[in-house]
């Protein structure tokens, strides 16, 4: 179906009240493929993490909310404004990274980032101005001059930011930023989304499986398996503190874990660490008594105790829990 | 005391002038493409198709035009014969380059980037279509613009000159778009359904010679009236036209009357409906 699109002549109202993203059963089929079932889901300002394995449905969410491609069912809003009605004050809110390579190999930074300035609507004056300001801003000085075909991983990587900053969007969304890029680009490319996220006043969506990145950098996660919701949280509340003690001895593992379990201890491994988990909840007592549990059981089988601790959540849980 | 050569990082401004809108979006991609047409901002390499073109297209002008000059009017500017060898060099130029304006973007994927801006399918489709269209109207009215003016300024009287053949600068611009609508948008229509470029200018030379092969095994073989048969190929229909439009003749006009003016108009907006259909249809179905 064909919808008219209206470009706004000022950005919508905006503000802290309304969440950059919502979607309200929001559905995608491709025949009997279901890319998408029936997500509803709030995204609030700041950093947010889109997690999922390939086919989780990220890709399907990111190109929905931008108007490429129609929803099967349900509805949802960018900053408030509807993604059938309002594709054109989304298009100008929204800046997009894709996750494939989409550079001209001819053409140098500065005219490609200029252009598409251009195309974003930005006057041919301020679209070179802020084309060179941008490319400064994720680090391209005079590399930008050059053309793009000998730009190594990290400067293509730094590009396709730059062409989503150039007409100063509210809300960044980028596909999979770290692609390709060795440990040191992929620290520097976290550094300059978080710093895009925290200092430029923008919203930030980031979509990957790399999910020990997204803990660096996200204030909030949504995970999606398999086209539905698994998960959407603050980090904190993922990555807290869990009822489970870890538990590290110095050689083999199995007798300590073997006699918790005599013990009436719920008790599992995680490589060389036995995992613990806590009986009664969170409370001091149950604590104190497992902790006291672990050691004694250790006294007894003469074994060094080389780790307790409250185990830390990570977002890999979510997926181990599931599988 | 204070450091003055120190560099202040204002750090990141927001954007708050003017936005074009839809029309400025258009307007980039059109302007864009129009350069891409005759590789303006590209490499060498880029360039060399244009330029060739360019340089064979306006020698046969200039030879034309040399001609009548040293004969003093006895040799005429005959608009049909030049533009018989201009044909195909216009079908070589959209050939080599509208897969670059138009296949590119599809090669390389920028087409995400373009169409989550101001730019919707359409219109990015319509600004591409045009900049091929208005890349050969240039090339095609400034051959059919230097034939006129030499026609005219090398006549031994000028005005008297002008007098008779003043008027045939109706023809010169009507011509030109008709060609430049119906090569352009054939061209631009297979273009777009190749990303591979090297496929597309193969498909487009291949689909003008196959149309041609058609229109004369009709007319020899099958025994088809060749008016009606050279209807099938735009380069024959174009010629054919030509002289009709600058009131030229030869032998085959005598024994073989062409059909009327019209028609051949309608054939040859016919070619660029198809080409802007193929067009839509195309970036319609392009996964983005």
């Amino acid at each position: 179906m064909a919808h008219r699109i209206r470009w706004p002549r000022h950005f919508p109202p905006q503000g802290p009240d309304i969440p950059i993203l919502e979607t309200e059963g929001l559905s995608k089929r491709y025949g009997t493929v279901v890319a998408l079932d029936n997500l509803t889901v709030q995204f609030d300002t700041g950093i947010t993490g889109l997690v999922g394995a390939n086919g989780a449905g990220k890709s399907t969410l990111v190109k929905l909310l931008l108007g490429l491609i129609d929803a099967t069912e349900g509805s949802a809003r960018v900053m408030g404004n509807d993604i059938v009605s309002d594709r054109a004050a989304i298009r100008s809110l929204v800046g997009y990274m894709p996750e494939h390579d989409c550079l001209l190999p001819d053409v140098s930074a500065a005219e490609f980032v200029t252009w598409l300035a251009r195309v974003s609507g930005l006057p041919a004056a301020a679209a070179r101005e802020r084309a060179a300001e941008v490319l400064r801003h994720v680090g391209l000085f005079e590399e930008r001059y050059r053309p793009m075909g000998g730009y190594s991983t990290g400067m293509a990587q730094r590009v396709k930011l730059a062409q989503a900053l150039v007409h100063d969007p509210r809300l960044l969304i980028l596909d999979e930023p770290t692609n390709g890029l060795d440990p040191a680009g992929r620290d520097e490319m976290l550094a300059l989304i978080q710093r895009t996220g925290r200092d430029f006043g923008m919203s930030v969506i980031v979509s990957s499986h790399l999910l020990g990145e997204l803990e660096r950098i996200c204030d909030a996660i949504v995970v999606l398996d398999e086209g539905r919701l698994l998960r959407a949280d603050q980090l904190g509340a993922m990555t807290g503190v869990t009822m489970t003690l870890m538990v590290e001895v110095d050689g083999d593992p199995a007798p300590i874990a073997t006699a918790l379990v005599n013990a009436g201890y719920i008790v599992s491994r995680d490589r060389a660490n036995v995992l613990v988990q806590l009986p009664d909840g969170s409370d001091e007592t149950s604590m104190r008594a497992t902790c006291d549990a672990i050691r004694d059981a250790a006294v007894n089988l003469d074994v060094g105790l080389l780790r307790l601790e409250r185990r830390r959540g990570h977002l890999e849980d979510l997926f181990r829990t599931r599988a | 005391m204070t450091d003055d050569t120190a560099i202040h990082d204002l750090g990141y401004r927001r954007y708050e002038g003017a936005r074009e809108g839809p029309r400025g979006a258009w307007i980039a991609i059109f302007s864009q493409g129009v350069r891409t047409m005759f590789g303006l901002g590209r490499t060498a390499k880029a360039k060399a198709a244009p330029v060739f073109v360019i340089v064979i297209t306006f020698l046969q002008v200039i030879g034309a035009l040399f001609a009548a000059s040293v004969t003093q009017g006895n040799v005429p500017v005959r608009y049909g014969v030049v533009m018989q060898g201009s044909l195909l060099l216009y079908v070589l130029f959209i050939a080599a380059q509208a897969p670059e304006v138009m296949s590119r973007d599809q090669q390389h994927r920028i087409l995400p980037l373009v169409l989550t801006r101001a730019s919707s399918r359409q219109s990015y489709a319509s600004a591409r279509l045009a900049s091929v269209i208005f890349s050969l109207f240039l090339l095609v009215f400034s051959c059919l613009m230097l034939l006129y003016l030499g026609e005219i300024g090398l006549a031994v009287d000028p005005a008297k000159r002008f007098g008779e053949v003043g008027n045939h600068i109706f023809p010169v611009i009507g011509l030109a778009t008709l060609i430049s609508l119906a090569f352009g948008g054939i061209g631009a229509g297979i273009a777009a359904w190749s990303p591979r470029r090297a496929f597309a200018t193969a498909s487009i030379i291949a689909l003008f010679l196959l149309l041609a092969a058609v229109s004369n095994g009709l007319a020899d073989l099958a025994g088809v009236a060749s008016r009606p048969a050279e209807m099938l190929s735009p380069v024959e229909a174009t010629r054919t036209l030509t002289m009709l439009l600058f009131d030229e003749t030869n032998r085959g006009f005598e024994t073989n009357p062409p059909m009327g003016v019209w028609w051949y108009v309608a054939l040859l907006l016919g070619f660029a409906a198809v080409g802007a259909l193929l067009l839509q249809l195309r970036l319609r179905r392009l996964d983005t």
